[in-house]
């Protein structure tokens, strides 16, 4: 078998030598497809990522509210639930302080998971109060020291820390712009007072940067100073989760509302619609990318196709020798496979280069210098070797199978 | 006279048609061992299909053929094939050597396909044929850098390769000048001869068909007369 193959080996490298420039042609078109896939695919995938990441890392992969999807069953339907058939009307429910009651098992639960962090809060709305001007304010109660694990919101602030938030009584970190619409510096002191009646004076130990989604409107406090501020002591509305695997947050947030019935949130969910823009993004990309490179396998197609009819002949000539149908085929459709081989390495070469210019252009957002985001991994360099080999053995094989057309009698005995 | 190596029986070969055209009508043959058998005729006497039928490139419509007394005329084109390598070797008119490789290649490509030798004893195989037709210092010649006597010896040289029972040619002087015809003549004699193979060459050329062993005349299709020379 070995010296059989090495034999046709021999023969398809003399025939594509010969047609040199048809082989050079043939294997610029497969390296050009392949190329801009690379490139295409590179920014496309990059994009993507960076935007996936965005959405995951916005907030906490997971985000447990005291929110119930459906109401608490009836005590009455909980008691008879196996006989069915109990249902109580016009009774009354019992007022209960909302927000997360067994959260410091659900805590504990959450941290047993692997590599997951799971971060409390307690937001409220108050009303900061300066010189007569009232300004609204979400208050968001933390633990610092989980938090800054849990969401990037250190990395957007401008001035400050989060630790900071520990150190300092009454510490808060409010937006820029809302501190400069009240006329307030890092240090200053203001007063807010929430709906159940608390009042403190807050002290500004944190700027959040301008345009960032998280910072406007919201303030940053303490859990415990929050819980005070709020009038509800020990309870917390909020948990976020970030997990290892971001893509295990579907079903960890199934599992944890199945479990508590609190309504948690996976970032897939609160980004639903993203995701479905991606899909169809990605059906486009692929649909363009793969026209690329079966155009380019059209190179092969010629260049085969032309190489079986100059090679009559010789076809006959070596069926004459002996050497079978699947012997003949096999040497075009080999040939086939050396131009999408070449032309895969040369377009692998193509498409890094590419790849470097695009990741060397620098953009200007905002006063901030950014980079292309590009996908560079060799997942993207694999997608187009096999696409462009299976391409090209087809293109290949279509005009191959004229070699068993070719009938020997009639080219021997009329030939030159 | 010893035992045939091929045998035709009642071989014939129709072109598909309305009315068929009937290329070899009938024919009745036995290829011996060690005669060179010449086949003779008009233009368009069905010698050449004759030829092509019995080394297997072409398939008869009706007949049997015979080799070493089993009928291989139903076997498919991998087994026909597979037996023109190992037992047949073919020179035509035309040398038909492959114009991307040199001589020595050439010659050595049915050795390789059958793959028995390694290759460096495929080379001397090839090397000691390419000598024995006296092209010793050709054989890394391109075949358009050989003379057409030249060429000629080459595609003789590799219709040996495999050592095949049975040479075929077919017009195999047809294109060469009288001093390189005679040459290849007395090269088909000795390879029947003093190698002991069968030969049968099918020839317009006079002094070919007055050497050979056996000659066999055909006419429209059918052959006419066998007759035994020398």
């Amino acid at each position: 078998m070995f010296p059989r193959l090495r034999l046709l080996v021999h023969i398809a490298a003399k025939h594509l030598l010969v047609r040199r420039r048809q082989t050079a042609v043939a294997v610029s078109g497969v390296a050009v497809g392949v190329g801009f896939f690379l490139a295409v695919s590179a920014m496309m995938v990059g994009s993507q990522t960076d935007f996936v990441k965005t959405l995951i890392d916005a907030a906490p992969h997971i985000i447990v509210s005291d929110e119930l999807r459906s109401p608490r069953p009836q005590p009455g339907v909980a008691a008879f639930a196996k006989e069915g058939a109990v249902e109580l009307h016009g009774f009354k429910v019992r007022t209960e302080v909302r927000g997360i009651k067994d959260w410091q098992e659900m805590l504990r639960e959450i941290d047993a998971i692997p590599g997951a962090i799971a971060s409390p809060s307690l937001s409220g709305a108050v009303t900061m109060r300066l010189g007569g001007r009232d300004e609204a304010l979400a208050v968001i109660g933390i633990d610092p020291s989980i938090e800054s694990r849990v969401s990037t919101i250190s990395d957007k602030l401008r001035t400050g820390r989060l630790i900071d938030l520990e150190r300092v009584q009454g510490g808060v970190i409010i937006g820029e712009d809302q501190a400069q619409r009240l006329g307030l510096g890092m240090g200053d002191v203001v007063s807010a007072t929430s709906a159940r009646g608390g009042t403190r004076s807050l002290r500004i130990v944190g700027l959040f940067k301008k345009g960032q989604q998280v910072g406007s409107g919201v303030g940053y406090m303490l859990l415990r100073e929050a819980q005070s501020l709020l009038g509800r002591p020990f309870v917390i509305n909020r948990i976020g989760v970030k997990l290892a695997d971001p893509y295990s947050a579907e079903d960890v947030a199934a599992r944890l509302e199945a479990r508590h019935g609190y309504k948690a949130e996976s970032w897939q969910e609160r980004s639903a619609d993203f995701l479905g823009l991606l899909v169809t993004r990605n059906v486009i990309m692929y649909t363009v990318v793969s026209a690329i490179l079966l155009v380019a396998s059209f190179g092969i197609y010629t260049a085969v196709s032309n190489s079986v009819t100059d090679k009559k002949r010789d076809i006959a000539i070596m069926r004459s020798m002996g050497f079978s149908q699947g012997d003949l085929q096999a040497v075009f459709v080999m040939e086939g496979m050396a131009l999408a081989v070449a032309g895969v390495f040369a377009g692998w070469l193509l498409g890094y280069v590419l790849m470097s210019v695009l990741g060397s252009l620098n953009f200007s957002i905002q006063g901030e210098v950014r980079h292309l985001p590009l996908d560079r991994s060799s997942r993207q360099y694999l997608i187009a070797a096999s696409a462009s080999l299976v391409a090209g053995i087809v293109a290949a094989w279509l005009p191959a199978r004229k070699t068993a057309r070719v009938d020997p009698v009639d080219i021997l005995r009329g030939a030159v | 006279m010893s035992a045939p190596v091929l045998v035709a029986e009642g071989l014939t070969r129709e072109l598909p048609g309305d009315p068929p055209v009937t290329l070899v009508a009938g024919a009745d043959l036995a290829i011996e061992p060690g005669k060179f058998t010449a086949i003779v005729g008009p233009s368009g006497c069905g010698k050449s299909s004759l030829l092509y039928l019995l080394g297997l490139i072409d398939r008869p419509t009706a007949g049997r053929l015979l080799l070493e007394g089993r009928d291989v005329s139903p076997l498919s084109g991998d087994e026909r094939a597979r037996i023109r390598l190992e037992r047949f070797g073919f020179v035509f008119q035309f040398h038909f050597l492959l114009p991307e490789f040199n001589a020595l290649e050439n010659v050595m490509m049915p050795i390789r396909r059958l793959g028995r030798l390694s290759l460096a004893q495929a080379e001397a195989r090839a090397r000691e044929l390419l000598g024995f037709m006296g092209l010793a210092g050709k054989a890394e010649k391109s075949p358009d850098k050989l003379s057409g006597g030249e060429r000629q010896r080459v595609a003789i040289a590799r219709a040996l390769a495999n050592d095949p029972l049975l040479v075929l040619g077919d017009e195999p002087t047809g294109n060469l000048d009288s001093v390189n015809s005679a040459r290849v003549v007395d090269l088909f004699r000795s390879l029947a001869h003093e190698q002991g193979r069968a030969v049968v060459c099918v020839t317009h050329d006079p002094g070919i068909a007055e050497v050979a062993d056996i000659r066999v005349s055909m006419l429209d299709g059918r052959i006419s007369e066998v007759r035994r020379q020398g």
